[in-house]
């Protein structure tokens, strides 16, 4: 992985350069303890990763939120985690820390007849925990501040100092239903630092896993924007397809969350012999009965008048705020990372187009129901032959960082580790939800607070891989 | 809307209407710092492809109206006190479920100073399910079984033999 340092001085040209090159920014993240490398990451259109680094002057850098707002959080976390300033960056609000001020942490949002809704940790459903504050005009919500971490565990500071193929263990339990698509981004991330390369049998046995990841999920996600109108009949329908989806990843993978299959440096682990006639024997069973599913859907009037031009995520604001995955294609950013990587097997592979590109509630479900097919698609392609386990050869310079970016089935998902002497140094997961909760909660400014849980399902963001 | 409620209970009374299984249990779920394995585990379980109803259970939106608390995840110290609040709103007697193996202290992963302690430090734990996650039939299986061996007292129900 190459690196590119300058000094705090020059960090903000760096970064312009960087950008105005067509770059995407990938992520931030602060190394050691004071801090002695404030590192960013952006992704090179051709799938390519380049990391800028500055130190810090006396605990302070340059913010460059202005010149890519997507930083806004990686900024404010590691302000709160790792005690850095970032001059620019004012008010630079709490993100990760928990201060018992609102105005520490909240926009400030005033005026005749402005009001605040509170609501979490704890929700009614059964959801993950974490707090929502609105700001609303009767019920027309002016702004939302989300206010995450409630689950921080602290996995990426318990996986320093360990060696890097156990530390994968940490990243698995980061979220259960991005956990191949973390786990394959830090895997990639150590084989870069390691020097070496998966053979084209891991290759493949990983791209299975990765969208077996997204089958389920995709139904997931589009049963939760039923829930989200309150259809019943279509939450509980995807619902079944999912448990589907689910006990097919157990006969390929003996996990229903895939879990335990994915190693560093090594071949994939527990792909049953027998997946291979039987899994796409019900994996074509199941597209047919998903495909009849979403037709029921789409003439279900009273469920599709709910969706239209609810939540809009424009064009410029996706791009502006880095929104990444189905969420950012159904605003018509053309971005999947599957399009280029070569240490995966996707070859040939065409970032879907959105049937109309509005960004709202509609144009996140259509998406969905695309991407859908085409994951049904790979899988037939993917289990044609006998699968093997495949393993890593050497391939490339080792070096003291490594970084691979992954396309999960929230969206592009950066894993970034540093390591001495094969133990970890310093690891940062930034995972497709952490790009995007910032774009949802723009979405959701201007709609009415009972549109939220249509809005928020049309995202379905983890809360746990963000808060780690 | 009082008189409705008494014309109510006269109407299901007359037509022979009982209150609901007398070992019908509410359960209301928090998150303690979970990977999100066992909310997709137990949403699952409430969907009609496994149907927990069927036993008497249900999750409720209010830890007022619980008999059991579900509690899921490592228990973070940004979640701990939450999860206090959630467990004193309950009406007594109440009980406590640890759904999955990072409530029941298994295998945690994470930094010491951002944990609270294992879900027991916390609370009292009636209730084991173990599994990572545990699967919706064993969730179900689990609680059935982790309510019988309780007896029908322990969650207020009236004296009658816990059959499934």
């Amino acid at each position: 992985m190459n690196r590119v340092d300058v000094t705090a001085g020059r960090w903000r040209e760096a970064v312009q350069a960087r950008l105005a090159a067509g770059e995407r920014f990938a992520g931030a993240w602060a190394t050691g303890e004071p801090v002695r490398s404030w590192r960013a990451a952006f992704a090179v259109p051709d799938g390519g990763i380049a990391i800028l680094a500055c130190a810090p002057e006396a605990g302070r850098v340059p913010s460059i939120v202005d010149l890519a707002p997507a930083a806004d959080w990686d900024e404010r976390e590691a302000h709160d985690l790792h005690g850095l300033d970032f001059d620019g960056h004012a008010p630079i609000r709490a993100l990760a820390g928990h201060p018992e001020d609102a105005a520490a942490w909240t926009t400030p949002v005033e005026g005749e007849g402005v009001h605040q809704v509170a609501v979490g940790p704890i929700h009614a459903g059964v959801i993950e925990s974490g707090h929502f504050r609105f700001h609303l005009v009767g019920e027309r919500i002016l702004a939302l501040d989300p206010r995450l971490f409630y689950k921080h565990r602290g996995l990426e500071r318990a996986a320093e100092g360990r060696d890097a193929r156990a530390a994968l263990g940490h990243v698995q339990r980061a979220c259960a239903a991005c956990a191949v698509a973390n786990t394959v981004a830090y895997a990639m991330a150590v084989e870069d630092a390691l020097g070496i390369v998966p053979d084209p049998a891991l290759r493949r046995a990983r791209t299975l896993l990765l969208e077996l990841e997204r089958l389920y999920n995709h139904l997931n996600d589009v049963g939760a924007i039923c829930a989200g109108v309150g259809f019943a009949p279509g939450a509980m329908a995807f619902a079944a397809l999912k448990d589907r989806a689910q006990r097919l990843n157990a006969q390929i993978a003996g996990h229903r969350f895939l879990f335990g299959s994915v190693a560093a440096g090594a071949g994939v682990s527990a792909i049953g012999a027998a997946a291979g006639g039987g899994a796409r024997e019900r994996l074509r069973d199941l597209r047919a009965d998903a495909a009849a599913a979403w037709r029921d859907l789409e003439f279900t009037a009273s469920m599709q008048a709910r969706l239209d031009g609810v939540g809009v995520l424009t064009f410029e604001d996706a791009l502006r705020l880095g929104a990444v995955g189905p969420a950012a294609r159904a605003a018509g950013v053309r971005s999947d990372v599957r399009a280029h990587s070569p240490r995966l097997a996707y070859a040939g592979f065409v970032a879907a187009d959105p049937p109309a590109p509005s960004g709202d509630v509609a144009a996140r479900l259509q998406m969905r129901a695309v991407e859908l097919m085409a994951t049904f698609d790979l899988l037939e392609v993917l289990l044609d032959r006998p699968l093997a386990a495949g393993a890593c050869r050497p391939g490339a310079e080792p070096g003291p960082l490594g970084a691979a970016i992954v396309e999960s089935p929230r969206g592009a998902t950066l894993a970034a580790v540093e390591l001495d002497s094969g133990r970890v140094v310093r690891l940062r997961l930034r995972t497709g939800s952490y790009a995007n909760w910032p774009a949802l909660a723009h979405a959701t400014a201007g709609n009415l607070l009972p549109d939220f849980p249509l809005i928020n399902k049309s995202f379905e963001l983890c809360y746990a891989c963000v808060d780690r | 809307m009082f008189v409705l409620l008494r014309q109510l209970a006269r109407i299901r009374r007359e037509a022979g209407l009982g209150r609901g299984r007398p070992r019908s249990v509410a359960l209301r779920h928090v998150d303690a710092g979970s990977c999100n394995g066992c909310e997709h585990e137990l949403a699952l379980a409430t969907t009609p492809f496994h149907d927990v109803q069927r036993f008497g259970l249900d999750v409720v939106a209010s830890p007022r109206h619980a008999d059991v608390l579900l509690v899921t995840g490592a228990v973070t110290t940004r979640m701990e006190s939450a999860l206090r609040t959630a467990y004193e709103a309950m009406p007594e007697p109440r009980l406590v479920a640890a759904l999955g193996d990072c409530a029941l202290g298994c295998g945690l992963l994470g930094d010491r100073a951002r944990l609270a302690g294992r879900l027991e430090e916390v609370l009292p734990v009636d209730i084991r399910i173990p599994g990572c996650p545990p699967a919706p039939d064993a969730i179900a299986e689990h609680l059935l079984a982790g309510l019988d061996a309780l007896g029908p007292g322990a969650t207020g129900g009236r004296a009658a033999t816990a059959r499934r």
